[in-house]
């Protein structure tokens, strides 16, 4: 399309655009300038752009990862740098191992015939609409207290050795624990969209390499997984989105050496300092991942969400 | 081993992890619930200690004039997102589906607002909405007019702007992709027969794109039933409950009331609710598919 | 024996120093603790290297904002072993501890002479927040009393003053409210008199907030929430007047006031935008913080006005052991340090709310913040009864708060929405079983 040359048109639709563009991107741009204003300008109303850039709030919120000290600062209560490392850790890990087992599952799916395959899609299906807030309650009782090592056993008792901590050793609050619940969360979503790029993939290539002498695993790693490249792009975008962004189910599992950065974000909403810089600074922080991702994969994300939607 | 047995075996190969995953984390869970919510069960207790109290739980919520509120403005609220987002959506998606200069930079920042996390576009509007620091009044204070209470007597309508800023890009793009895979040639011959605008709109290309429409917004539908962040960080279902979501009341009735029973009685309906929402999109795209089937096969006897 | 071998060799150790170090034993422990995102405990973070310094015990804080740690400790407590060795509580967070038994009753340490400091002077600790948040099994079940005992002590506990700015009175030559009839009549003349400004910033948020409002007014008002037989009065003459008081209190407030919490009201004080402050004693160390507040210097504070009687809050945190704490020693010790003449002057000098008598009248205390003083006789009429602290409080405040919001908003009408209240209260009452012996 963007061959084609650009015909001539109203010049309201040129105001309506940025009209559009100025809408979705204001309040961002907002919250940007906003972090780097001092509470006082904030709250003050000093307008606009007349102030003096300051990264204070950036100090504040990164101060137990900065290497010096930030002088306004009388002690360090934003853990914000961890937390950002769980937030990593948590995200890309959720994000590889949805995508591995989503793919061959979706290929699966599309390929074969096989006893319990209906029954496999439409689960699939259903469990794309449950809520996070659904899966609250069971979640928390079985992480806590179900699904647990024993601390005397033998694993139970390596890991307790090896890693210290107390009690029995359970999912909840370990980064497995959230590991575990954003790859099932996902794992519907992606291999419906996966399903339709999968489709899309000439069966003679498969045949061709399945006469060549190649297994059904080797078919799908060196044949299929290279061509459906677009897809894995969209969904590991999808899936990375979720898994940084969420904040229920983080917030019910984890502990204090598990945080991620959305639970600090609302835990900093205190209500004893609403300190908007501060706020605004984390809230940037958090938001830059998915802004570069949408700037250099926008095609892709697009792709992804009409295939998501238009196949069903 | 048999070869014909290990083919036979690899659609289970590939699908075991899937399955296996989604089997302790999402079915088990759901059925864990499904127990739960016949208990009366607190957060101190492990499930094994809790009380059998049978349906006790659904009734006491069936009667519960909180819970009924909190369904009400769930289901307020999803229906004028989706509304809005569907009309002003597809609106935009009509009226600017030509070759504009500007047109991918438009799509690019358009996808923003649903890409970064719930809890900062939550923050970003309660900021915005602040009755005096906010953007909002402090423009209709410098334009002379009436400053609004927006997240004080207007909390539902102002939690909605917030959704349709997010979500109607998503509804935005669908439509224009759906209007960029149509026939040109039935547009086309409308032209040619001297059809208005307005005309082409109303009578070829909705009606062509009714399938996906329709799709996106059950879609829609059943994400808006997901949205919790958002209205957390903004009013924490406030002023009284008129905008406590279900999603919202579930994770108050665990964590503030520890009802743990009663937050899984609760999960169930919305659940309930959300099933029906889903087998029906289900059944449309099944319909669909073999409405499609059999005209392309009546085209096929044409020719 | 073995004690004072050890006394021996930690003061031999010590060489130069005469005494014996208490806490050499536990040097080298780490005990984590979980405090809640609060001005006292910002305070507290800062005299904490002070304690390592001297003892040798590190701590490690774990501070969270005071709903979520409330759901984290409800967690925590429950587990065979927790990870807290030390813990600041809610007060309304005593009765669900209490009686699930997951709080070290205080007898042991302070009876075991290797840890109880002879000079800790316990008779010098305000009486009302000892037995309010300290206390429990006594009368009513959770208060002080002959069969009571104590499971906590008040660290960042509060009562509430009136804050004023004294340059709008002076300039239009207002008296400072003794009453609630004068406050209430001020609240609506300041916004007419300062056009823009709103009388009194008070929360009103829906839930928490909202019911802490009303009981701020509930008490001085001579209402309650139960009578001695525990049925719900909240729905009385005094406790429509105490809603009526909020709701004029909030009409006549700065713009949004329906939906103010705990920081948008005092966003509100501390911008300049209200002309008094009824609340905790807490904020008073952030009026005088240019960072923070427009109105540095210009707050004068007064008693919680009266109505039929003088009640004011109280209410704030105090600290406890978990039963299942790894470090229970060490962590008395801490506790003992904060909370001693020495601790406790030093959190309030670092901007705390302090917990003894002895440092509201501290010449040190009162030249930095001279508020002190006002503060320290509101303390005589704080009420130690001024909320029910029983296992059922959490439901039954937060129908009272969301109730109440719905009054503020949506124009319920105040004594039908209070009847529904008591109505509710009297299920929830009756199904823990309060009715049982009547």
């Amino acid at each position: 399309m963007s061959d084609k040359a650009h015909e001539r048109q109203n010049p309201a639709f040129y105001a309506l655009l940025v009209a559009l563009i100025f809408m979705s991107v204001g309040p961002i741009a907002l919250m940007f300038i906003n972090s780097f204003k001092l509470d006082v300008d904030i709250i003050g109303g000093t307008g606009g752009l007349l102030f003096m850039p300051t990264i204070q709030n950036y100090e504040t919120a990164l101060c137990d990862i900065l290497w010096y000290e930030p002088e306004h600062l009388r002690f360090c209560s934003l853990k914000f740098g961890g937390a950002f490392i769980n937030s990593l850790i948590i995200a890309l890990i959720s994000t590889v191992l949805t995508l591995v087992i989503g793919c061959m599952a979706a290929y699966a799916l599309v390929r074969f015939r096989f006893f319990g395959r209906d029954t496999a899609s439409l689960t699939t299906l259903l469990v794309r609409m449950v809520p996070p807030a659904v899966l609250l309650v069971p979640v928390f009782g079985l992480w806590n207290n179900e699904f647990c090592l024993d601390r005397d056993g033998l694993i139970g008792g390596a890991i307790r050795e090896a890693f210290g901590g107390r009690g029995d050793v359970c999912l909840a609050g370990t980064h497995s624990g959230i590991i575990l619940i954003y790859v099932a969360m996902n794992l519907p979503f992606v291999i419906w969209i996966l399903q339709s790029f999968i489709v899309q993939v000439p069966r003679s290539l498969e045949e061709a390499a399945r006469v060549d002498g190649a297994g059904p695993f080797q078919v799908f790693f060196m044949v299929v997984l290279p061509l459906i490249k677009p897809g894995l792009a969209a969904a590991a975008i999808f899936t990375f989105r979720i898994a940084w962004n969420e904040y229920l189910l983080a917030s019910a599992l984890s502990d204090r050496d598990t945080r991620t950065v959305p639970i600090l974000i609302v835990n900093n909403m205190s209500e004893f300092n609403v300190e908007w810089g501060v706020i605004m600074a984390t809230g940037m922080l958090l938001a830059i991942p998915p802004i570069i991702f949408t700037l250099f994969a926008s095609r892709q994300i697009i792709t992804g969400m009409t295939a998501g939607a238009v196949k069903g | 081993m048999n070869r014909h047995f290990a083919n036979r075996m690899t659609p289970y190969l590939f699908m075991a992890p899937a399955a296996f995953i989604m089997a302790i984390a999402l079915i088990y869970p759901l059925g864990y619930m499904m127990y739960g919510s016949l208990l009366d069960w607190n957060p101190s207790q492990s499930i094994s200690e809790a009380e059998y109290v049978g349906l006790k739980n659904y009734v006491t919520l069936f009667y519960d004039p909180f819970f009924r509120k909190s369904f009400s403005v769930t289901l307020t609220f999803a229906f004028f997102v989706v509304v809005f987002e569907m009309a002003i959506g597809v609106g935009l998606a009509l009226l600017l589906d030509r070759n504009i200069r500007g047109m991918s930079v438009l799509r690019t920042l358009f996808i923003l607002p649903m890409m970064i996390a719930p809890v900062v576009v939550g923050l970003m509007w309660r900021y915005m909405y602040h009755p005096t620091v906010g953007i909002f009044n402090r423009t209709l204070d410098n334009l002379g007019l009436e400053k609004v209470d927006w997240l004080g007597q207007h909390a539902l309508m102002s939690v909605i702007i917030a959704d349709i800023w997010q979500w109607t890009p998503f509804i935005f793009i669908l439509s224009l992709a759906a209007l960029q895979s149509l026939p040109q040639s039935a547009i086309e011959a409308a032209r040619i027969d001297g059809a208005t605008g307005w005309q082409q709109i109303w009578f070829i290309k909705l009606p062509m794109m009714m399938p996906i429409l329709i799709v996106t917004a059950l879609l829609r539908l059943i994400d808006a039933f997901k949205v919790l962040e958002v209205i957390l960080v903004m009013t924490e279902g406030g002023p009284g409950q008129s905008t406590e979501i279900l999603a919202m009341r579930i994770s108050r009735t665990a964590s503030e009331f520890r009802e743990l029973g009663v937050a899984a009685a609760m999960s169930n309906y919305l659940l309930l609710m959300l099933m029906i929402l889903t087998l029906s999109m289900f059944a449309f795209t099944r319909l669909q598919e073999r409405r499609s089937a059999r005209l392309a096969a009546a085209i096929q006897e044409d020719e | 024996m073995k004690m004072l071998k050890t006394a021996t060799v930690a003061a031999a150790l010590m060489g130069s120093a005469a005494l014996a170090n208490p806490y050499a034993d536990y040097e080298g422990t780490t005990l984590i603790v979980n405090f809640p995102a609060h001005p006292h405990y910002d305070a507290v973070m800062q005299i904490l290297p002070q304690f390592t310094e001297e003892t040798g015990i590190e701590v490690e804080v774990d501070q969270l904002p005071y709903l979520a740690m409330r759901e984290r400790q409800t967690l925590e407590l429950a587990q065979d072993e927790g990870d807290y060795d030390l813990i600041a509580y809610v007060v309304f967070s005593k009765a669900d501890y209490v009686y699930a038994d997951q709080l070290e009753n205080l007898a042991k340490y302070f009876m075991n002479p290797a840890l109880a400091d002879p000079s800790y002077d316990a008779g010098d600790l305000i009486d009302g927040y000892v037995y309010n948040i300290g206390f429990a099994g006594g009368d009513r079940g959770y208060l002080s009393g002959k069969t009571g005992s104590l499971f906590g002590l008040p660290y960042g506990s509060e009562t509430s003053v009136l804050g004023y700015r004294k340059d709008i009175f002076e300039k239009h030559g207002l008296e400072v409210p003794e009453t609630y009839e004068e406050m209430l009549a001020l609240a609506c003349q300041i916004p007419e008199l300062e056009p823009g400004m709103g009388g009194l910033a008070s929360r009103a948020a829906s839930g928490h907030h909202a019911a802490h409002a009303f009981l701020l007014h509930l008490n001085p008002l001579g209402g309650g929430i139960f009578d001695d037989s525990w049925q719900p009065i909240m729905n009385s003459a005094e406790g429509v007047a105490a809603a009526e008081a909020l709701k004029q209190i909030v009409d006549c407030g700065p713009e949004g006031a329906s939906t103010f919490g705990f920081g948008e009201a005092l966003g509100a004080f501390l911008n300049g935008d209200t002309a008094m402050y009824l609340d905790t004693t807490v904020v008073a160390g952030q009026i005088n913080d240019p960072s923070r507040s427009q109105v540095v210097d210009k707050v004068g504070w007064a008693l919680h006005p009266m109505g039929t009687e003088r009640a004011s809050q109280t209410g704030g945190f105090g600290i406890g052991i978990p039963a299942n704490a790894e470090n229970k020693e060490a962590a008395f010790l801490l506790m003992q340090w904060l909370t001693s003449k020495a601790g406790d002057k030093a959190v309030a000098l670092a901007g705390g709310n302090p917990s003894r008598f002895s440092t509201h009248s501290d010449a040190d205390v009162n030249a930095a913040f001279p508020h002190m003083a006002t503060f320290g006789e509101a303390l005589q009429y704080a009420d130690p009864d001024w909320r029910p602290i029983i296992p059922t409080w959490g439901k039954v405040n937060a129908d009272l708060g969301t109730t109440l919001s719905q009054v503020l908003t949506e124009g319920l009408d105040i004594q039908e929405a209070l009847d529904g209240v008591a109505e509710r209260a009297r299920a929830t009452m009756e199904e823990a079983g309060y009715y049982t012996w009547q």
